[in-house]
């Protein structure tokens, strides 16, 4: 065996958890490598440093609490036994649907306000030069209607054209 | 709460009977294994009083869980999944209010030394060991809490608890080679972070 897979496997076999042929070899390749040696001797150093971390006991009362969760959990309603389903959720995802129902409420008050002209943004009827615009108002349909930046280039080509003339 | 349902009983059997609303073999079940719970999350989290708070609540949960408990696996790899879970999900929300709150967590002062000189001031003879002894608890728990979660959690299994690669294998959901490079790297990780702390 040599040192790069004898390595590999030092964690396992401190946790005894290889097969007998392969732990014995291992223990025999520890005995005559120096380097080998001395990375197991830190493994050890590891082990024997969470070794001394002492146990902590309950607290008195450890059982009466218990059974007060107990009784607490059978005396909730329905909601608060749905928010481990609403901790699962991340909260990105979670606040889709609350978005969703803003806008909804959102779109409905909106058009609740504006349907009853209570709306802040009242608006005045839309004025074309002064002139209510109506189907029969609106020139949509000329090639240049009045008021663009094309029917204002005609008129003062035109207007020049009769200054000039 | 008899001698006799304590000492013949096994864990299994113990459930069995709580399931049935036996408060007794509920209570036996709760002192047998409340310190390997305890002591697993409180070297997973590093805090006690969460360490304590989230004990309660895997035993709430096995007290809920106890009707639907197949026996597929043994008790202690049953118990200890719910624990391991709990810590995992105490590790997200801890994350999440950091996140958003953008406060500390009780879960940031790794063993606090009031907490190790009320714990274990009858097991050390003089007052300059149990200092030392509390100060390298604290380095201990620190270079622990430093770990990625999974190693971390590996680690206590198989150094606190004694079980087999197999049985970590079976209670974080992974396979034995996956176990072997998680404590592999654990043991590495925490022997650098050690010896930084001895320089």
């Amino acid at each position: 065996m040599n040192c790069r897979s004898v390595q590999k496997r030092l964690s396992a076999y401190q946790d005894g958890e290889l097969r007998p042929g392969e732990q014995e070899r291992i223990m025999e390749h520890l005995k005559i490598c120096r380097t080998c040696r001395e990375q197991y001797a830190g493994l050890e150093r590891v082990w024997q440093n969470l070794g001394g971390l002492l146990e902590i006991q309950p607290r008195p009362g450890f059982y009466l609490k218990i059974r007060n969760k107990i009784n607490e959990a059978h005396g909730r309603g329905f909601l608060p036994r749905l928010r481990p389903i609403f901790q699962l959720l991340p909260a990105p995802l979670a606040m889709v649907p609350l978005l969703a129902i803003g806008l909804l409420i959102g779109t409905y008050l909106g058009y609740a306000l504006v349907e009853r002209g209570l709306s802040p943004f009242r608006h005045s009827p839309v004025s074309y030069f002064h002139e209510e615009v109506t189907l029969a108002s609106l020139r949509a349909f000329d090639s240049m209607p009045p008021g663009t930046i094309g029917d204002g280039y005609v008129r003062m080509v035109s207007y020049a054209e009769e200054v000039y003339r | 709460m008899g001698d006799q349902l304590d000492k013949a009983t096994p864990s299994e059997g113990l459930l069995a009977k709580a399931a049935e609303g036996d408060k007794d073999a509920f209570e036996t079940l709760v002192s047998r294994h409340q310190t390997s719970v305890l002591n697993l999350i409180y070297r997973f989290i590093g805090n006690r009083a969460d360490a304590e708070d989230l004990a309660q609540e895997v035993f709430l949960r096995v007290w809920q869980a106890a009707r639907t408990y197949k026996p597929k696996a043994k008790f202690t790899t049953w118990i200890y999944r719910i624990t391991i879970n709990l810590c995992f999900n105490e590790l997200k929300s801890t994350r999440r209010k950091k996140l958003f709150l953008f406060r500390r967590s009780r879960g940031e002062v790794p063993g606090r030394d009031d907490e190790y000189f009320t714990e274990h001031a009858e097991k050390i003879s003089s007052p300059e060991d149990l200092l030392l002894s509390a100060e390298r608890n604290r380095q201990i728990l620190n270079a622990f809490q430093q770990l990625p979660a999974n190693q971390r959690m590996a680690l206590v299994l198989k150094r606190f608890e004694g079980l087999s690669y197999q049985e970590i294998g079976q209670i974080l959901g992974c396979s034995v080679s996956a176990v072997d490079s998680l404590l592999v790297r654990a043991k590495r990780n925490l022997r650098e972070k050690l010896t930084s702390y001895e320089k």
